[in-house]
């Protein structure tokens, strides 16, 4: 797009969304968010805001250990059955972002970096959410965890300050802080990782397959540069990791058809291995604007509402 | 062409600089910042660093100048008498080492090998001298060092191989002595045999003398027909209406990649066939076949087992004796008063060996009763004189005693046989009770207390015992906590005598009512009888010790399996090692009219030597020659002279100047085409 050219990022606040490097340019936070949440909502045919009322889905026969109060007495009046009222979930729900902030996130090639994607992202998903009514938290981490807010109705400034202080520093490493956050989110909700997961998918899944076990609907975002997809580098020069500092010398024109199989075999992989755990996985570019990355959360967020309670 | 200084040669790595100059050095940028080299790694190693070289004839001068430098400082030099020394020259002595262990049996084996070692013999020509040397679990010399062609055909075996297992290492060690003693200067050695796995150890250091020449001749062949051995068998004895049966199970294993099946295993008891079973094993898998028991009817029974035949026939047969189970004779002297109810329990227990226990008062003591006790026991009693003395009697001819001195038990002084002096009692049933400590747990007594969670003498409470003070050259076995001997041992003639300074029974201790009663009292037992359980077999290569074994007394003659008679006595005391397959009959009296048969021992061959499973020749060659690698060379060089040695090192001096020249080249090209 004609708008990223020449931008310098970490600019003034503004809007993020349309285009995501131009999203960059904007400081605020809050701003971005609400820019791009508000342009994204109003083109919906559906309002995404569900209903908090308590609507009934069906009726259930009886069953011994059933709270009585669910009882309905009026059908046993005229049927002589106990019946349980069934309801669709409740509405208020909790919402995390787990953003990797490990070094390797530090990284962009067309002005915007992954992390700053990352962190639009969240702040978007944390904007719509909020206005759901729903509670919003999040966690950073790379090796362990850096940042954590609670899910709270009442935190949205809190998410996107937070947000805002955050720098990449530090090598990541997925299963240790996502293995102990697993054990923290108790209540059930709508989890969403956010990360580059330069790691074996084997790795990968079972970092983040226990954020699943106390029912918590798991989204999951791959943010990757195009330079990362594409290899599209053309000098014969030094790469240096950046999280383990190791540097190799490349001929990027001589492995750039092998590298290209190995990052699509990966993202394949991972795309499989998640939907066998029945985890929503999604690559985003950071090239593209978000709109993808929201409609993957709202979907989700709907299948959530369909369980039954 | 060799090098003085070989290990410059290790700089032929830095043959790597120029190529890594071309490669990478001319390339060299910034440094590009990239989240992660995981793939990046992953693809393979070659494409990453292939780049196309850009000067290939910069690169060759390079590459050429390096090497020519590195072989400079290497010291090529010329060696002139690079020639390999011919080891045809002058006589020579021969040592041949024919293997003739019973695995040799199987198949043409034996005919080959001694074809080769006529064959080889043959060749002995008259300046030389060959030697001929047969070995199986240990080596003869059939012939030594000679060139008469009569005496080395001659010596030749003409039988079939013997019952022995192949072991290298004696027969290169004789060949070893053989070379070592010999002037000739070629010394070569020529190992006959179908080369075991199981008859070399790894290194047994046996090397040959420097610049002996070790030719294997492997008879190996395949084995195609099973070859079913019968490795042991194991004798339960029971007692059934008052006769005692033995049952018989034999273990067969199957040493050859075929199935046996509908092979026959049969038990012969003294040449008469008593029964068969049928046999079917796997390839190289193990059966063991249980036979009816059978009554022992008398003493030196001669069972085998015998396989149905098969490739090798020596391990086919298994030898065993079987007797009437000897019991302990043991004579208890006893009061009648104190309980010596633990006691016959206990030795009313156990079946190997049995325990006949005759129960007597101290005045009701035949002399019968003495002769036929192995040992007597003397449960708390106060011994007469007489009595004592009679007991002296009864070891100075082997028998043994074991004294218990309870509360009453009193020895007369005059009769010096115990190995301390009873002194007064001393109760601890008030104070803490006493424990036994320091146990000899090398002696036979003891020995099975010796490991482990394998029985604590320490828990026994001793609430009373009699101070015993040890008379010289007693040994003290176990003593009380306090210091004070609880167990000694005194040899008195022939015999051994144990005195037990507490009681057996509960009135002193609460031992018997203890886990380690039982043994102790046994191992007591057996240990003053000189019990010892007879071994139904002995292997090829074991020594039978008639004395030890009780097998007569005096002189003595053995006839061995294939009926030869050897005299037990010559030299040595009476041992007789095991060379046959079979019974050997050892004989009292040998020809006198009282000529009797002493004892029968079974002799089996070694069930390790019927696996044929062989192992490279090259190996034993190997580690016998290890001594004489090199030496040969070195032995026959040539002495050069001081300008002759120079002159065949001075190549170097050519290779460092071409070497300086082509870097000069170098230089001048890379200049030119930089410029360029």
């Amino acid at each position: 797009m004609s708008l990223l050219a020449g931008h310098q990022p970490a600019g003034v606040p503004g809007a993020r969304f349309m285009d995501p490097v131009v999203l960059a340019r904007i400081g605020n936070l809050e701003l971005v968010a609400r820019a791009v949440c508000d342009g994204f909502i109003n083109g919906l045919h559906k309002a995404p805001y569900f209903g908090a009322s308590v609507d009934f889905a069906e009726h259930r026969g009886y069953v011994p250990g059933d709270d009585i109060r669910r009882m309905d007495w009026r059908l046993w009046a005229r049927t002589d059955r106990y019946y349980i009222k069934e309801y669709e979930a409740e509405t208020n729900m909790n919402f995390s972002v787990l953003l990797d902030v490990s070094k390797s996130m530090d990284y962009g090639s067309i002005g915007i970096t992954k992390f700053d994607y990352a962190r639009i992202l969240t702040a978007c998903l944390t904007n719509l959410v909020h206005h759901q009514r729903d509670r919003v938290g999040f966690v950073a981490f790379d090796s362990e965890v850096v940042a954590h807010v609670p899910p709270s109705a009442k935190h949205m400034d809190t998410v996107l300050h937070t947000l805002d202080k955050l720098q990449p520093g530090r090598p990541g490493k997925l299963r240790e802080p996502l293995h102990k956050l697993a054990e923290h989110f108790g209540r059930r909700g709508v989890l969403v990782v956010v990360s580059d997961f330069y790691d074996d998918p084997e790795a990968i899944v079972d970092a983040v397959t226990p954020l699943r076990f106390r029912g918590n609907e798991i989204i999951v975002f791959h943010v990757m540069d195009p330079a990362e997809l594409n290899f599209g580098f053309t000098d014969a020069q030094a790469f240096e990791d950046l999280e383990s500092g190791e540097q190799m010398p490349v001929v990027p024109a001589s492995l750039r058809k092998e590298y290209q199989a190995l990052v699509r075999a990966h993202i394949d992989a991972l795309q499989q291995k998640f939907s066998e755990v029945r985890i929503d996985y999604s690559m985003l570019d950071t090239s593209q604007p978000l709109d993808h990355a929201l409609h993957r959360y709202l979907g989700a967020r709907e299948r959530k509402l369909r369980t039954r309670q | 062409m060799s090098f003085l200084s070989p290990l410059f040669l290790l700089g032929l790595a830095a043959l790597a600089i120029p190529v890594l100059i071309h490669l990478i050095q001319r390339e060299k940028k910034q440094i590009m910042r990239f989240p992660s080299l995981m793939f990046v790694r992953q693809v393979p190693y070659k494409s990453v660093q292939r780049r196309r070289v850009h000067n290939w004839l910069l690169l060759l001068i390079r590459a050429a100048a390096m090497l020519l430098i590195i072989a400079a400082f290497a010291r090529p030099f010329l060696r002139r008498n690079d020639v390999p020394v011919v080891p045809g020259t002058g006589a020579r002595e021969l040592v041949v080492l024919l293997d003739q262990s019973y695995s040799m049996g199987y198949g043409d084996r034996w005919d080959r090998a001694r074809t080769a070692v006529r064959n080889a013999l043959a060749q002995v020509g008259p300046g030389d001298r060959g030697s001929l040397v047969l070995f199986s679990s240990n080596a003869e010399i059939a012939v030594r060092s000679t060139n008469e062609q009569g005496r080395l055909s001659g010596a030749v075996p003409t039988g079939a191989p013997s019952a022995g297992a192949t072991r290298y290492a004696p027969a290169l060690k004789v060949a070893s002595s053989i070379l070592a003693e010999s002037t000739l200067p070629r010394r070569e050695v020529l190992l006959v045999s179908d080369f075991q796995r199981g008859g070399w150890r790894g290194q047994e250091g046996v090397t040959l003398p420097s610049g002996t020449t070790v030719t294997p001749v492997s008879v190996t062949n395949a084995v195609t027909t099973p070859n079913v051995a019968v490795t042991s068998v194991t004798l339960t004895r029971s007692t059934f209406s008052n006769q005692e049966r033995v049952a018989i199970t034999a273990a067969a294993v199957n040493r050859s990649e075929q199935a046996l099946s509908g092979g026959t295993l049969a038990l012969e008891f003294n040449g008469r066939a008593v029964q068969s079973e049928r046999l079917d094993i796997a390839a190289n898998g193990t059966a063991s076949v249980a036979f009816q028991p059978v009554t022992v009817t008398g003493a030196n029974m001669r069972g085998v087992v015998r396989v149905s035949s098969d490739g090798l026939p020596l391990d086919n047969a298994f030898s065993f004796i079987v007797s009437p189970a000897q019991p302990v004779r043991v004579l208890l002297i006893d009061n009648g008063a104190t309980g010596n109810l633990y006691l016959t329990r206990a030795l009313a227990v156990g079946d190997s060996p049995r325990y006949d226990v005759v129960v007597r008062r101290p005045d009701a003591v035949t002399e019968e009763d003495l002769q036929r006790a192995a040992a007597v026991l003397v449960n708390d009693v106060n011994v007469t004189a007489a009595l004592g003395r009679r007991l002296s009697r009864v070891l100075e001819r082997g028998g043994g005693l074991l004294v218990v001195a309870g509360a009453r038990a009193a020895w007369p002084s005059e009769v010096d046989v115990l190995p301390g002096t009873l002194g007064g009692p001393s109760d601890r049933s008030r104070e803490n009770e006493a424990r036994v400590g320091g146990l000899e747990f090398g002696h036979p007594v003891f020995e099975v207390f010796r490991a482990p969670r394998s029985g604590d003498f320490s828990s026994v409470r001793f609430y009373g015992y009699r101070t015993v003070t040890a008379a010289p050259g007693a040994q003290v076995l176990a003593r009380f906590d306090q210091g004070t001997p609880a167990l000694l041992e005194r040899q008195v003639g022939a015999g051994r005598v144990l005195l037990w300074a507490s009681t057996l029974d509960l009135s002193w201790s609460d031992l018997p009512l203890k886990p380690v009663y039982l043994p102790f009292v046994h191992r007591s037992m057996q240990y003053l009888a000189s019990y010892r359980e007879p071994a139904p077999w002995l292997t090829v290569g074991q020594v039978f010790d008639a004395d030890s074994a009780g097998a007569g007394s005096g002189q003595r003659a053995a006839i061995t399996p294939s009926g030869r008679r050897v005299a037990l006595d010559d030299e040595g005391g009476p041992v007789l090692e095991m060379t046959e397959q079979g019974f050997y009959e050892i004989r009292q009296r040998p020809g006198q009219s009282g000529e009797s048969e002493a004892a029968v021992v079974a002799s089996n061959v070694d069930p390790a030597e019927s696996d044929l499973t062989p192992m490279d020749p090259k190996e034993i060659v190997a580690a016998a020659m290890s001594n004489s690698s090199g030496i040969q060379g070195s032995a026959q060089a040539v002495p050069q002279t001081p300008e002759a040695q120079e002159r065949s090192q001075r190549i170097w001096w050519y290779l460092l100047v071409l070497g300086v020249v082509l870097l000069g080249a170098d230089t001048l090209l890379s200049n030119r085409l930089s410029k360029a």
